[in-house]
């Protein structure tokens, strides 16, 4: 395998990157002085992904959770567990689906070659049965019941569905009772088949590893999977208006929670690094903990220091959201509203400027402390057609004039939307 | 990799601890300081929130928010927290190493400088603490109170941990009441901050690259003032359950929590300490756990279910999500796991993976800079500090037997159940 070195002198790091011959993309970073590992074996492929195209072109729909489910029942195998397996090793292993990637992960303080092998495996080896999958829809559903009752997450999703009523970004990861009810070990080998293919797939390995050494691992590997293709995902835009100018839920909190969104119309099915650094660094100006905005809202009793904002992006969506605790939501909601409005036609001044994108250049640096964050971050960038250092490099390189076109791009108003957790009526 | 702290008491009552390493590209410093878990706590636990957001030097938060922008995006945190019967409140700043200051700026100097600037130096108009300041802060906290209504989980392990504590100070907020967040006013602020600099215990972690080495000096100055007399909060330990106790609430969840209380048979945080944390990380650790492997994955009842040991007070709660319905037949099945530890069921795959899994955590905090960081700075009240690589030693060498003996000394205290009403959740548009 022709092994790629990619050095960035500034943060002192390195990642090497190869290509199996199966397709699969390997990056590897050292970490000097670290005694841990951290490795992630990730697919492209999340609740985004609802439909398998078949080799006829039809295709066929999953059922919402699907991607999710898939994950939890990876674990199983005919004999050990991978859990039991890793139990041998002393790692700590886990997985997490998101909107557009499964990952499969361990950390550990020894034993790192043999938790990886164990890692390749039991991912390449799917076993599903319709009892196993039986099972798995009792321990799912409780999954779910706790994100019913957790306000934040409730919150994030009626902001999602409101914003993209027609599109699977709008859909629980997780999914509902009903629909993993549907859920089969047939479903579950044809999703594997479709979208864990090699070339569809990326593995990372951060700390204390070698590249020889994962090298080695992956060479154990078989080297092509037969007759299948990887999955491909189309870029339909939606430029579609919300559902409706806000929505509510209530719960049983002690008060009202908010979610502002802006949906952008994007040109491109990804950010690119710099549209994401510029979106980091406009957030920062507009909501950030030194803007006016955030001084304001706290001080006039519509948020509390929690107020957040987030540039929320994937394959085919965007979202710049902002939201926060707050007794009066609406009220809060168009004062970010005006802000971003006054922003617009004063422009956006330079010192504002230069002092978020050292705010954000700093924290770049940080998340280069954990192996963790690292190994997620090489796979997320790889899948988004990018490489770890460029948002970094694009931090340096983006200019007063870039920030306040970006202002334009992201904030439409007729593309947002308000979603609210309240408490439960006392009447 | 594992490094030994550099420790030294600065004043009394004042402990200077420093993980010195280069690997991390951050520095932290974190000012821990204790107080009895008594009395009137409100005004003490407001202490941390509202020194983070002003200075002398940087009189409102938007001010001294540009600041720390400009520092490379450093950052500050607050926080109030039990450690046994303690009110432990703490201030913390995070920030890039030196090395990577554009304009060679000594950013390590400057942020742990405005740390010491918060705690020492807070802006304090006509010798008062600002009164419109005092009053924002009180909403803050008051909605922070407030708020453990809405994260389930934390919610229904609090309310166990309180009813179980009830006689004791344990069983106490250490936010304080809503009655007490109401009476804050610029002097009780006052007389609270002057209360923790001259009665707390304290100590100050650092974890970064050692350019902090005027640290530890400063802190003795500041701490060496006429009138300190520092007061160890005690906390008290029971080794045994009375009869078991058992609280029902109803609430329109979708999932019902259920938290067990038990006594862990110790009489102080290291009386037999290394076992316990074995049996405990057996009974429901991790994924290789008793409660793991069969509650949820045989028995399908839950997605989590686990147990943890807080060995500053000699207890172990077990958490579980799961349908109301099935409180009984969860309740059964964990009890089941700890009877069966108990009767000296502990196989010896259960006994090598909980080691191994162990161990491996330990040899990891050092890798990790706001682990190492955390792993200190809790250590605030201990005589001795501890290190990862000591505790490791000491698990490494308890056996299966002593493992099941601490089990034998494991007595259920407190059941609590969150229970779904059928209402279940409105919505609306």
């Amino acid at each position: 395998m022709k092994v790629n070195e990619i050095t960035n002198s500034a943060l002192g790091e390195t990642v090497f990157e190869a290509k199996h011959p199966s397709g699969l993309t390997v990056l590897v970073m050292p970490k000097q002085g670290y005694s841990t590992s951290y490795a992630a074996f990730a697919a492209r492929y999340g609740s985004i992904d609802n439909i398998i195209m078949k080799a006829d072109s039809t295709a066929l729909s999953l059922p919402a959770g699907t991607a999710h489910f898939l994950e939890h029942k990876l674990f199983e195998s005919e004999e050990l567990n991978a859990f039991e397996r890793f139990a041998k090793t002393g790692a700590s292993a886990n997985a997490y689906t998101s909107f557009d990637m499964t990952a499969y992960v361990f950390s550990c303080a020894g034993h790192f070659r043999e938790s990886l092998d164990i890692l390749l495996d039991f991912v390449s080896k799917p076993f599903f049965t319709q009892e196993t999958v039986e099972k798995e829809q009792g321990i799912i559903g409780q999954e779910i019941g706790m994100y019913n009752d957790d306000p934040g997450w409730q919150v994030f999703f009626g902001l999602l569905k409101l914003l993209y009523p027609a599109e699977p970004v709008g859909i629980d990861i997780a999914g509902t009772p009903e629909s993993i009810a549907q859920i089969t070990a047939q479903t579950l080998y044809e999703c594997y088949r479709s979208y864990y293919h090699p070339a569809n797939m990326a593995l990372a390995a951060v700390g204390d590893v070698s590249v020889q050494q994962v090298l080695d691992a992956v060479d154990a590997l078989p080297a092509a999977r037969e007759g299948a293709q990887p999955a491909k995902r189309l870029f339909a835009p939606d430029y579609s208006k919300p559902e409706a100018a806000s929505a509510e839920k209530q719960l049983a909190v002690s008060m009202p929670r908010f979610m502002l969104g802006f949906k952008e119309r994007m040109s491109a099915a990804q950010l690119t690094a710099k549209q994401s650094v510029l979106s980091s660094i406009l957030l920062d100006i507009i909501a950030g903990k030194a803007s006016v905005l955030y001084r304001d809202l706290i001080a006039g009793r519509l948020a509390n220091p929690g107020f957040s904002s987030e540039c929320f992006s994937g394959h085919g969506y965007c979202v710049h959201l902002f939201g926060g605790d707050s007794p009066d939501p609406q009220a809060a909601a168009q004062a970010v509203r005006e802000k971003i409005a006054s922003l617009k036609s004063a422009g956006i001044d330079s010192a504002n400027f230069e002092r978020s994108r050292r705010n954000l250049y700093g924290q770049m640096i940080m998340m280069y402390n954990s192996t963790d964050n690292l190994a997620n971050a090489l796979v997320s960038s790889h899948f988004a057609g990018q490489r770890l250092f460029d948002e970094f490099e694009a931090c340096k390189a983006v200019t007063l004039d870039d920030i306040n076109q970006r202002l334009e791009e992201c904030f439409d108003e007729n593309l947002s939307t308000v979603s609210i957790v309240s408490p439960l009526s006392t009447a | 990799m594992q490094t030994q702290p550099f420790v030294t008491q600065s004043a009394p009552g004042v402990r200077y601890c420093a993980l010195e390493t280069d690997r991390f590209k951050t520095g932290q410093v974190d000012i821990s300081l204790a107080l009895p878990l008594e009395g009137e706590l409100s005004a003490g636990a407001a202490l941390p929130f509202f020194l983070h957001r002003s200075c002398n030097r940087y009189r409102d938060f938007t001010l001294l928010n540009g600041r720390l922008a400009e520092l490379y995006g450093a950052s500050l945190t607050a926080n109030v927290k039990k450690t046994g019967e303690a009110q432990v409140l703490s201030l913390g700043i995070t920030f890039v190493d030196d090395r990577f200051a554009l304009a060679g700026e000594q950013i390590t100097r400057e942020c742990a400088g405005l740390l010491l600037d918060m705690i020492f130096d807070p802006y304090l108009p006509g010798g008062l603490f600002d009164a419109a300041a005092v009053e924002g802060e009180k909403r803050i906290l008051m909605e922070r109170y407030k708020s453990e209504l809405d994260d389930k989980r934390r919610y229904a392990l609090l309310r166990c941990s309180r009813l179980m504590c009830a006689d004791e100070k344990y069983g106490s907020n250490p936010l304080g009441s809503e009655e007490g967040i109401r009476a804050i006013s610029p002097l009780s602020l006052r007389s609270a901050w002057e209360k923790m600099l001259s009665t707390a215990v304290a100590q100050i972690t650092v974890v970064g690259s050692g350019a902090c080495g005027g640290l530890a000096q400063n802190l003795a100055e500041k701490f060496s003032f006429a009138g300190r007399q520092p007061v160890l909060p005690e906390t008290l330990f029971i080794e045994r359950a009375g009869q078991t106790r058992r609280y029902t609430e109803r609430q329109p969840v979708s999932q019902g929590k259920l938290v067990l209380g038990l006594r862990a048979g110790m009489r102080n945080e290291e009386d037999n300490a290394p076992a316990i944390r074995v049996m405990t990380d057996i009974f429901g650790g991790s994924t290789h756990s008793k409660l793991f492997t069969v509650v949820r994955e045989k028995m399908s009842l839950c997605y989590y279910c686990f147990a943890g040991l807080i060995a500053d007070k000699g207890i172990l709660f077990v958490q579980s999500g799961i349908d109301s319905e099935k409180s009984a037949l969860a309740e059964e099945a964990i009890l089941n796991q700890l009877d069966e530890m108990k009767n000296g069921k502990i196989t010896q795959k259960e006994y090598d993976a909980s080691l191994l899994s162990l161990s491996d955590r330990y040899a990891s905090v050092e890798d990790s800079s706001a682990a190492a960081l955390q792993w200190y700075a809790a250590q605030v009240l201990r005589n001795e500090i501890k290190t990862p690589a000591g505790e490791r030693e000491k698990i490494s060498r308890v056996t299966k037997a002593q493992a099941v003996e601490a089990a034998r000394s494991v007595t259920l205290d407190t059941v609590y159940m969150l229970e779904s009403e059928k209402e279940g959740v409105h919505e609306g548009q």
